[in-house]
């Protein structure tokens, strides 16, 4: 007979199982949005985008072989990322167009905070393990360099298109995570968990 | 000396006798048969338009001595059309396959090459040792933006033709259809089947990679089905059901988050529980009455055999009027 689960391990499970949702929620509304923006921004939805200096990318090799702690880091790493990236955006899209797409700076807004809220989630996952957060950086990363208001458009089409993927990928993190560990039934330690 | 040539259909093929000069005279033959001389020119056989049935070996002999002086096998085909591709990732997230084929047969051998590049990185497709028209892919990345681009191309001695695939990670992955659809009905319930599945063997990781499945079902007299989705458990019961009909029955599979809809899966069928009378029914039914009687009466299991108030007599003899009748024509039979 499998042994119970502890608080924490049943604390754990709770916290990834909303966490998975969220990211389902917050990928369903980024997928919206990148339709609507690259309509709106006058954009071919297959165009490629080169990787932008300061946006996380999603992609992972070995991704399986990753430990608990790893997921957990890289996705606020990445999330916390974006949240200065999507103020920059939201920034932009009101000095470039003011009122006049006040629906697609609404939907940015939105976004925000379901990313925001995603990198607080993430927080306590890894506060429950009693790793502590990393600091964010006081100041943040330097501004970039001024971009043209193309630059600008291909950028937070590339941003949007990076969210997308992560939102993808932390739901598989989480569901690892959220794994019982087969020795005991409970969930493994981060450390050790894949 | 033999070789083999290959010429398009619809060509005008000129062969030479080997060295033999123009105005020797030999006799060519097609597949051992002689070539009527209105074939040829000089020493030299011509065929005009050549189409498929002349494919075959041909051979020039010197004319006195019978000699053989040439001899090559006509291979008469048409060049590659553009080939179909497909990729699809039915085991994500290991890799992903690709396979082709041709849309119009060329009659003569193909020769295919595959090439996958991921952004900038060329990668392995190893081929399949059968179907040979396959070969499959190991994911070096996950969750990567970059756009796979594959390109086939197919040669062969008449030309040459190629085709190209781009897409992304997600939008290749396409499971293979549920396994072990299983429809039964649930007794005592008109209403309802009870249907099961499994999920496809090739999917690799169904814990961290769950799916997501859609059930169909419809009477087989009617032709419009009803869905039903379902994002976990591999069953469902369907309460719905007209009362005794036979119903057609199939699931498909998704990965919950990414790619499409797997095909449907092999159909079954199965009808609802009827309360019947059990003469009408099952064998299994007929072999358990007992093996002297030839009557087909039987009471079904919920028929009530004695009301409380139809008993007649007391104490260990006490039986209802019902059952008394039940047992004299039993006896009757067997006078």
């Amino acid at each position: 007979m499998a042994a119970a689960d502890s608080p924490s391990a049943a604390l754990r499970r709770d916290l990834c199982s909303r966490g998975i949702r969220l990211a389902g929620k917050m990928r369903a509304d980024v997928v919206d949005l990148l339709d609507a923006y690259v309509e709106q921004q006058g954009l071919d939805a297959s165009a490629s985008v080169e990787a932008v200096e300061g946006v996380p990318l999603a992609a992972v090799e070995r991704w399986d072989e990753q430990t608990g702690t790893q997921r957990l880091l890289e996705n606020l790493a990445a999330y916390r990322a974006f949240r200065a990236l999507l103020a920059q955006m939201l920034e932009e899209q009101r000095e470039q167009l003011g009122e006049a797409d006040a629906g697609l700076g609404r939907a940015l807004a939105a976004v925000l905070l379901q990313v925001s809220a995603f990198a607080y989630h993430l927080e306590e996952l890894l506060r429950l393990e009693s790793r502590g957060t990393p600091d964010e950086e006081e100041d943040g990363p330097p501004p970039p360099p001024r971009l043209s208001l193309f630059e600008q458009k291909l950028r937070g089409l590339g941003v949007l298109r990076e969210l997308a993927q992560w939102a993808v990928r932390s739901v598989r993190d989480l569901r690892q995570l959220a794994k019982p560990s087969p020795a005991t039934g409970a969930a493994p330690s981060l450390a050790e968990s894949p | 000396d033999s070789h083999i040539q290959y010429e398009r259909v619809g060509a005008d093929v000129t062969m030479k006798c080997g060295s033999m000069d123009w105005d020797a005279a030999v006799t060519w033959t097609a597949n051992g048969t002689d070539i009527d001389e209105s074939h040829l020119n000089g020493s030299y056989l011509i065929l005009k338009n050549v189409d498929l049935s002349q494919s075959g070996q041909y051979s020039c002999y010197e004319g006195s001595s019978w000699h053989l002086k040439y001899q090559t096998y006509l291979k008469v085909g048409i060049p590659p059309k553009e080939p179909v591709l497909m990729c699809r990732s039915n085991n994500y997230p290991k890799g992903f396959y690709c396979s082709w084929h041709l849309p119009t047969p060329t009659y003569i051998p193909n020769f295919f090459n595959i090439s996958v590049i991921h952004g900038t990185k060329d990668m392995v497709c190893e081929k399949d040792a059968t179907p040979k028209n396959r070969c499959h892919i190991r994911y070096l990345q996950l969750f990567s933006t970059v756009k796979y681009k594959v390109t086939l191309t197919v040669t062969n001695a008449l030309g040459k033709n190629f085709t190209t695939l781009t897409f992304d990670e997600f939008a290749i992955v396409k499971p293979d259809p549920p396994e072990s659809v299983v429809a039964k009905p649930v007794p005592n319930n008109p209403r309802r089947l009870e249907v099961s599945w499994q999920n496809p063997s090739s999917w690799p990781d169904p814990e961290s990679f769950p799916l997501k499945f859609f059930l169909r079902y419809r009477p087989l007299i009617l032709d419009q089905w009803q869905h039903v989705e379902l994002s976990d458990g591999t069953s469902h019961t369907i309460t719905d059901a007209y009362a005794g009909k036979e119903y057609i029955i199939q699931v498909a599979a998704k990965d919950n988050d990414i790619g499409t809809w797997s095909d449907w899966s092999v159909a079954v069928h199965a009808t609802p529980w009827t309360e019947e009378p059990k003469h009408l029914t099952t064998e299994a039914q007929i072999t358990e009455t007992t093996s002297a009687s030839t009557s087909s009466f039987m009471a079904p299991p919920t028929t009530k055999i004695c009301d409380k108030g139809a008993v007649v007599g007391s104490g260990a003899m006490a039986v209802c009027w019902t059952a008394g009748l039940v047992v004299a024509a039993y006896s009757i039979l067997f006078i």
